[in-house]
């Protein structure tokens, strides 16, 4: 984990997914660590004040629709990007997507999508080019 | 004297206008009648149409009698002297049946004596025929109110019923007189939104789909269409209700949105089981191209981890889509609940939730033992990962699993204090696939569950309310004595 590279928090209740994306960020030269639900995020945004945002949508106890909002209220935090990382693409599917369409009025949109599963070269592009890493610092 | 239609006065005494000429020329039927019912004199009219039956008894003449009719009214006419009606019908010379209303006036003498009777016969084919149709129409219409396939009833602006047709009657019983809504909803007031009463402010046909409740306490969904019926004067006086059962439509609408729910949710699972499978793969080739043992185990046991939840997932998903009959093997319900509670304590201790048994009495029953196993797994499963996900960081919980005999039940009961459920999730939770993400569970525990619990001959159900925990409680025949086991 390069000392210099960019602060990436993945979001999600999958601990497999958690292993698998700050790995892959680590190993391109950010650093990364992990939050299983809403709340924990909020905690470790507020701590670690990261870069960069990856968020899985579903997630029990504090859903990733309420952490995004609460983050987006938060004029200190509203800031930081955010990739939304989900196993439903498009409108409709899941209840917590469908939620989030409709609070889309209320929030900014997110900046970038992925879909699960992850392609590794689409997620880290799109983290490069909402941090300004650049390529040339990860290993 | 009286005035002629041309305005001139016209002088009666100029017309031979004697009785007997005037009887003849009257432009109906009419005859005298003596005592012994014999036909003394007919007019023209009823000659011509009738024949000429004079010197013959009127029931030979017209009736084919060799004696008087019981009910007569010349015979009634001669007792008491007054006028009499009655209904026949009487065939013409050409055989055609007229429908006539017969009536009757006494004839005096200058003693006043009655010596004949007049009779009178008024066609009224053409009403008869009316009154039969009309009879004949409202036949039909009560046929086929009774006969649609729907429960109709007509209401009153006070919302009683005051008809109902016999769908309905069988249903929710012959509620003339009653309200509607204590009918159909055994409510003591009036519905919040009533189509009825709509109609009844605007006239127009109002629709509502509402639950409604029978005889037998089974709820029926009904989809309700309301119609005016008004008076001559075009003024609303009732209200007719049509509701078709659509409960079997509603059924298996709401099957196949659980199905839809079921089917994306398990996407969902199988999408994160890719991602965890895909993320041990990279992580394993970053461990042999960076030579670091430690990610190659990582990465290794995150393959090992979701092939196995795959496998599970695949396992679970063909046993909720086979139908089975569960084999007939003696289970003890003590031990099985022991035996699992036993595999569990460690993930109990881990999440410091206090799990208790009772499980003192013996309850056996007949059944698959793996399949109960799995049952009661879930259960408890459920239970630690609900304390688990509460939120109240403080609290230290606790999970009851009894076992015990009521009656000719054996019962399951499995109780947690955790967070709690609410209506909606509750409803939804032996229909739609719940996710146990971040666990081991494939989100198909309670489908299964419910499906292990009626394949026994048995019951699953919840209490549960926000912040108030859960109890799932099972119930299954007790295995009778003289069962056979296999």
């Amino acid at each position: 984990m390069g000392s210099d590279g960019k602060k990436v928090l993945v979001v999600d209740d999958e601990a497999d997914v958690c292993v698998y994306l700050s790995r892959l960020f680590e190993e391109n030269g950010f650093r990364a660590t992990c939050a299983g639900n809403g709340d924990e995020a909020l905690q470790a945004v507020e701590k670690e004040r990261p870069d960069l945002i990856t968020l899985d949508l579903s997630m029990p106890q504090t859903s990733g629709v309420r952490f995004y909002q609460t983050l987006k209220s938060r004029p200190d935090l509203a800031g930081i990007p955010v990739v939304m990382v989900t196993g439903v693409t498009g409108q409709g599917g899941s209840r917590d997507t469908e939620r989030f369409y409709s609070t889309r009025r209320q929030v900014p949109p997110p900046d970038g999508f992925v879909a699960k599963p992850v392609d590794p070269e689409e997620m880290l592009q799109l983290a490069r080019k909402l941090t300004g890493q650049h390529q040339e610092t990860a290993k | 004297m009286s005035a002629g239609t041309d305005g001139r006065i016209l002088d009666l005494s100029t017309l031979d206008v004697s009785s007997a000429r005037l009887f003849d020329e009257l432009p109906c039927w009419v005859s005298i009648q003596d005592r012994n019912f014999r036909i003394i004199k007919s007019s023209t009219k009823m000659i011509a149409d009738f024949g000429d039956h004079r010197g013959e008894q009127c029931y030979t003449a017209f009736k084919n009698r060799t004696e008087p009719c019981s009910e007569c009214v010349v015979t009634r006419t001669f007792e008491d002297g007054k006028e009499h009606s009655s209904q026949e019908t009487r065939f013409d010379k050409r055989g055609m049946p007229h429908d006539v209303l017969v009536k009757t006036k006494p004839l005096r003498n200058g003693t006043g004596e009655i010596v004949a009777v007049m009779k009178l016969f008024v066609e009224i084919s053409a009403e008869v025929e009316l009154a039969n149709r009309l009879h004949d129409s409202v036949v039909r219409f009560r046929n086929l109110f009774d006969n649609a396939p729907c429960f109709i009833s007509v209401q009153d602006r006070n919302f009683r019923i005051t008809d109902s047709n016999r769908r309905f009657d069988e249903s929710f019983g012959d509620g003339m007189g009653e309200h509607c809504y204590e009918l159909y909803k055994k409510r003591q007031d009036r519905c919040p939104r009533c189509p009825v009463a709509e109609t009844l402010l605007d006239g127009e046909v109002h629709t509502s789909e509402e639950i409604v409740v029978d005889n037998q306490g089974r709820q029926i969904h009904v989809l309700v269409y309301t119609a005016p019926l008004r008076n001559a004067a075009g003024e609303i006086t009732s209200v007719m209700e049509m509701s078709a059962d659509v409960t079997e439509l509603r059924t298996l609408q709401n099957e196949l949105a659980s199905l839809g729910k079921l089917v994306g949710g398990l996407a969902h699972d199988t999408k994160n089981v890719l991602e965890g499978l895909r993320g041990g793969i990279y992580i394993v080739n970053l461990g042999f191209k960076n030579n670091n043992r430690r990610d190659i185990d990582t990465g290794w046991e995150m393959v090992q981890r979701n092939v196995a939840r795959l496998s599970s997932m695949i396992m679970d998903m063909l046993y909720c889509a086979k139908k089975r009959s569960p084999r007939q093997v003696e289970v003890s319900l003590p031990a099985a609940l022991k035996e699992v509670a036993g595999l569990f304590a460690g993930k109990a201790k881990q999440f410091h939730i206090e799990l208790e048994l009772k499980a003192e009495e013996p309850v056996e029953i007949l059944g698959e033992p793996k399949e109960i196993h799995g049952l009661i797994s879930n259960l408890i499963a459920n239970a630690i990962e609900a304390c688990n996900a509460d939120q109240d960081e403080q609290k230290t919980h606790r999970i009851v699993a009894k076992v015990f005999r009521h009656e000719t039940e054996a019962v399951i009961e499995i109780e947690d204090d955790g967070p709690g459920m609410d209506a909606a999730t509750r409803n939804a939770l032996f229909k739609d696939m719940v996710s146990t993400k971040g666990g081991t569970g494939t989100g198909l525990g309670l489908v299964m569950s419910q499906k292990v619990a009626v394949e026994h001959g048995g019951t699953i159900m919840v209490r549960s309310e926000p912040g108030k925990g859960s109890v799932f409680t099972v119930r299954l025949p007790i295995r009778p004595p003289s069962a056979a086991l296999t």
